[in-house]
């Protein structure tokens, strides 16, 4: 079989101009699915200040939430035998790693736990950042919460910015500069 | 022109896909727990037996008496997944109300037995203040909304039904100025083993 004939039996694909614009408007909508396949955090409209407080840390130091005006604010609510924070919790560790240096501080406030608990969690999952007790949940009842994990971001003013209901990837460069855009 | 006919085409199924719901069922390999999970787009709601004995035991370590905990675990505890899946931007919050959803069971509606009216049974001596924080907070809110971009809680939902029970649950939410309602037929609440 010389080369022209070997050539002759291999199959011809025709492609229609349909399938090919199926195919195309197909890239498109996947391109557009992954650009917007991203964790994000709710704007609150009218920024209102946030509750303050004054609760103790595992030491029974107490810190005020007045003392971080001036700094951008990730608050976080949480409890260990809640399945989504302590998803959440690792990646708010990493999180805290990167911007600690930043003029951002980053608290979890656990609801309803005593030292003992939250001590012996923090083996399995360590927390570097300050961890505050709201064990009365006298706090938690003042903010707007109605589920755990929920997480707010807070401006260097002291007002409610963003909101995020249920675990997030803190430690995504994409929301980590949402937090960073706040004090610019 | 002969590009018009399957552009429309396809457009409309990329509608149409967005609005159809599914409720699927799946058993876990391993624990054998039964789970039915409703997606409609953007919203999903999933339901995971919990066995009494799992119920019992959350309850009793966070300070309820035995018979508290064990009238809790035998009232059909579902672990409850809510989530608006839209990670658009300019997608809509999504809301719903326990209130309005509704039980089926042997030809007769009922409602779920909320947070709320638990919480109302116990008397202070009976249950603490510490049991009472973690009860509230470990079961599914009453309401909720949830924005675009991975908004999402877990809790548990008491149906008020015997272990072995099987119902039929009506889901509503709102979403974009809408409500939206699908069934979930034939829930079990697993056996009191």
């Amino acid at each position: 079989m010389d080369k022209t004939n070997r050539m002759s039996c291999r199959p011809v694909i025709k492609i229609k101009p349909t399938t090919l614009l199926l195919s195309f408007f197909l890239l498109i909508s996947n391109l557009l699915t992954v650009s917007y396949a991203k964790e994000s955090l709710t704007l609150i409209k009218q920024n209102p200040a946030a509750p303050d407080f004054n609760l103790p840390d595992m030491d029974g130091e107490m810190f005020s939430l007045s003392s971080y005006k001036g700094k951008t604010v990730i608050i976080n609510f949480w409890a260990t035998w809640c399945p989504p924070c302590r998803e959440e919790l690792p990646s708010m560790n990493r999180a805290w790693q990167k911007i600690k240096d930043e003029n951002i501080s980053m608290i979890a406030i656990n609801v309803g736990e005593d030292e003992d608990t939250i001590f012996s969690f923090m083996g399995d999952y360590p927390i570097d950042f300050q961890v505050l007790l709201d064990q009365s949940g006298e706090v938690i009842n003042k903010w707007p919460i109605k589920g755990l994990p929920t997480t707010f971001v807070l401006d260097p003013k002291g007002q409610l910015y963003y909101r995020a209901i249920g675990g997030r990837e803190w430690d995504s460069e994409s929301l980590l500069n949402l937090v960073r855009a706040i004090q610019k | 022109m002969f590009l018009i006919k399957p552009f429309f085409t396809f457009l409309l199924i990329c509608i149409s896909t967005q609005s159809v719901a599914l409720v699927e069922k799946t058993v876990d390999s391993e624990t054998l727990l039964k789970s039915w999970k409703l997606t409609e787009a953007p919203f999903s709601l999933e339901l995971i037996q919990r066995l009494p004995d799992q119920t019992r035991a959350f309850f009793q370590a966070r300070g309820f008496s035995s018979d508290i905990a064990n009238n809790i675990a035998t009232q059909c505890v579902l672990q409850t997944i809510g989530k608006n899946t839209s990670k658009t931007p300019q997608s809509k919050s999504i809301t719903y109300d326990l209130h309005e959803w509704k039980i089926h069971i042997n030809a007769k509606a009922q409602s779920i037995k909320f947070k709320e009216l638990w919480d109302k049974e116990w008397t202070e001596d009976v249950v603490t203040t510490a049991s009472r924080i973690a009860f509230r907070w470990a079961t599914f809110p009453t309401q909720q909304s949830f924005d675009p971009g991975g908004d999402f809680n877990w809790g548990m939902i008491s149906f008020g039904l015997p272990p072995g029970s099987t119902f039929d649950l009506e889901v509503l939410w709102k979403h974009n100025n809408q409500t939206h309602s699908q069934w979930i037929k034939q829930i079990e609440c697993p056996a009191d083993q």
